[in-house]
């Protein structure tokens, strides 16, 4: 039982990671019905961005994860305005270049860090909890914490902001949002530099816990993709329920079958997708092109 | 997924697929022209192959700067014959299919001899490749997998995973007296060795693990096997796995609580190792390698004096190999006049060097080594147990 409980913490902070990413993923794809190929390597940018920042120039933890998130945040509308002239005409070349801009990031990070990866020492110190024999690490509680802080302000402000609902509307129609008003370059603009954000967020969270280098993305790229669609591609709920089934299920398939662990996670994804294509909370997926 | 109505669509994005990737691998150099190595003139053409990107780069990165040392220092010297030696790095990514489009590179191009790769499991894939084109290849590589593939033209710079973990098994049972040994090793092809090396040797004397956990190689997350270990209660863990993933295991594991020491063969001794799990973490650490420290004989100082001179860093163990890898092959290519294929082989079979490991001496398995120390990790340095 002890086992068990300790499995399931360990499952649930790098759950709270794939919620994160697979939050991005899915909020650009419910904006633009495009898949960020490049997201995951955005995440890996903004771990190096934040390890940079909290390890060399010593600049606190919090300090560091918001510069890393503006500067991924800015990378996201580089990315979404090099994209534009192909929006509404080649969905495909879009998705290509995105795959492309995930390999520029890697070799780019290559180029700025080097192939060495580096290992973040946790920024909180103080002893794990001993809470009935389960040891809770207070680090993973700050991870918790801080998704589910992302989680509910992103929630706020996609049905309570004005600028929210508008990109709301662009998911919906863009035709009728532009007819009203509605600017959908800036809108989609928002969503790629939100996403990336998260993917920073999620990055810099990460790096404490795992190790930071250039294939961090690919680590982390796969299970929250596996995370957005197991939860419903495009659902923000379902990303943050997505995220914390593929963590937990990840460990508790290393507790029971051990070397095979990975091939049983993505067993146990397919034949959840095969019986619910839609995912959890699938919704009707938007189309656009 | 959203789709493109228009029929071209496919063509075009294949187009710029290809593109994109020409683009990017425009940068890597073209292909070189054959010139006449195996005659008795030009270069004498050497390539390192090794891990240059990824998790294992800093592996490639201390092997290749090892092998280079001592062929700078030989053609400081004049080189072969009055002939230049010419190092070439290739990146396999540690990736075995990389590995083996290399090989096949290697020997379209003429190298007479290959260094590297620091991972069996990489030069597992290679040896067929190489073995047909008679290229030797000095590997640094411990896997006794790499010995069981019997061939002539595969020789280990190091001792194998069977020397290092029966050392390390008598030192733990038979020297500290740990009866309850508990393992973690990942599924990849030195873990995998390591593995079965440990448990073997262990086995003969008298002790089984009271816990096998298995990880997979690119695992980072280590909560499951690690509660399963310490609620065994283990004297001792036994750790099979590479650098990076050998700290974050010992890293997770202090943080839930496991307050044994590890043991494991060379990974655990190098610097990535005691950064990566922290100083704190990682003391204690009891491993089995055949070069503990730069101050262990005065070649070891002269070595580490040289390395740091020339790279500004400290050598460690995996330099230290390539280093006398690659002074074996100089010396073969010396002794036999700047042979190739078969001839190059039994010369460096032949070759009996003192070098930094301990004193080589070929056996017709490849294995040059066959003796390991014990050190213990103290104020995250490396000192010898005696």
């Amino acid at each position: 039982m002890q086992d068990t409980l300790q499995t399931l913490v360990g499952g649930l902070s790098l759950g709270a990671v794939y919620a994160l990413v697979a939050m991005g993923f899915s909020l650009v794809y419910r904006t633009m019905g495009l898949v960020n190929f490049a997201h995951a390597d955005i995440a890996m940018i903004g771990a190096y961005a934040a390890s940079t920042f909290y390890l060399t120039s010593q600049l606190p933890f919090a300090v560091s994860m918001v510069v890393a998130i503006v500067i991924t945040g800015v990378i996201g509308l580089v990315i979404e305005r090099v994209l534009r002239p192909l929006e509404n005409k080649d969905f495909d070349l879009m998705l290509i270049g995105t795959i492309g801009f995930g390999i520029v990031l890697q070799a780019l990070a290559i180029i700025i860090w080097g192939t060495t990866g580096r290992a973040v020492p946790s920024p909180l110190d103080s002893a794990p909890l001993d809470v009935f024999g389960i040891r809770v690490r207070t680090y993973d509680l700050l991870v918790m914490a801080v998704a589910a802080l992302a989680v509910v302000s992103l929630a706020y402000f996609l049905s309570r902001t004005k600028r929210g609902a508008a990109m709301q509307a662009v998911a919906m129609d863009h035709e009728a949002a532009t007819a009203v008003g509605i600017d959908v370059g800036r809108s989609n603009a928002l969503a790629f530099a939100i996403g990336a954000g998260l993917a920073a967020l999620a990055g810099g969270l990460v790096g404490p816990m795992l190790y930071v280098d250039a294939s961090l993305g690919g680590a982390l790229g796969i299970k929250g993709f596996a995370a957005a669609m197991l939860g419903g591609f495009g659902s923000i709920p379902g990303a943050v329920v997505g995220g914390i089934a593929i963590g937990v299920l990840d460990s508790y398939a290393a507790g029971h079958f051990q070397g095979y662990s990975v091939l049983v996670t993505f067993l146990v994804f397919t034949v959840a997708i095969m019986v619910r294509p839609m995912g959890i909370f699938g919704e009707r997926t938007v189309s656009r092109a | 997924m959203p789709r493109s109505s228009r029929p071209s669509a496919p063509r075009t994005a294949l187009a710029a697929a290809i593109a994109l990737t020409a683009a990017l691998t425009a940068c890597s150099a073209p292909g070189e022209s054959d010139s006449d190595t195996g005659s008795g003139s030009g270069p004498i053409k050497i390539a390192v192959v090794n891990a240059r990107s990824g998790q294992l780069s800093s592996l490639g990165d201390w092997e290749y700067k090892g092998a280079k040392l001592a062929i700078d220092e030989w053609n400081d010297k004049g080189g072969i014959n009055g002939r230049k030696i010419e190092l070439k790095s290739f990146d396999d990514q540690g990736d075995p299919t990389a590995g083996t489009n290399l090989a096949r590179k290697i020997d379209s191009e003429n190298y007479i001899a290959m260094i590297g790769t620091a991972e069996s499991a990489v030069t597992i894939a290679m040896a067929p490749v190489l073995q047909q084109a008679e290229i030797p290849n000095i590997t640094s590589g411990q896997s006794d997998g790499l010995v069981a593939l019997k061939s002539p033209f595969l020789f280990l710079n190091g001792p194998t995973s069977t020397t290092y973990d029966t050392t390390l098994a008598k030192y733990l049972i038979q020297d500290k007296g740990y009866k309850k040994i508990a393992m973690i090793t990942n599924n990849g092809s030195f873990g995998k060795g390591e593995h079965d090396a440990f448990a073997k040797a262990a086995k003969d004397l008298g002790v089984t693990p009271v816990t096998d956990q298995v990880v997979t190689t690119d695992q980072k997350e280590f909560s499951a096997a690690l509660t399963a270990i310490r609620s065994k209660k283990p004297e001792v863990v036994f750790i099979g796995s590479e650098e990076v993933e050998a700290g974050l295991i010992v890293k997770q594991a202090r943080e839930l609580g496991i307050t044994v020491p590890f043991a494991g063969a060379a990974p655990q001794g190098t610097p990535v190792f005691i950064d990566t799990a922290g100083k704190e973490a990682a003391e204690g650490t009891i491993v089995s390698s055949p070069y503990l420290s730069n101050d262990i004989s005065p070649a070891a100082q002269k070595f580490a004096a040289a390395y740091e001179a020339a790279y500004d860093e400290e050598a460690e163990l995996h330099g230290a190999k390539a280093y006398d890898g690659a002074t074996i092959l100089l010396t073969a290519l010396k002794n036999s006049d700047v042979a190739t294929g078969k001839k190059l082989a039994d010369a460096i079979r032949a070759t009996h060097h003192d070098g930094l490991l301990g004193q080589f001496r070929y056996g017709p398995d490849g294995v040059g080594i066959t003796r390991t120390t014990i050190g213990v990790i103290q104020d995250g340095k490396l000192v010898e147990q005696k």
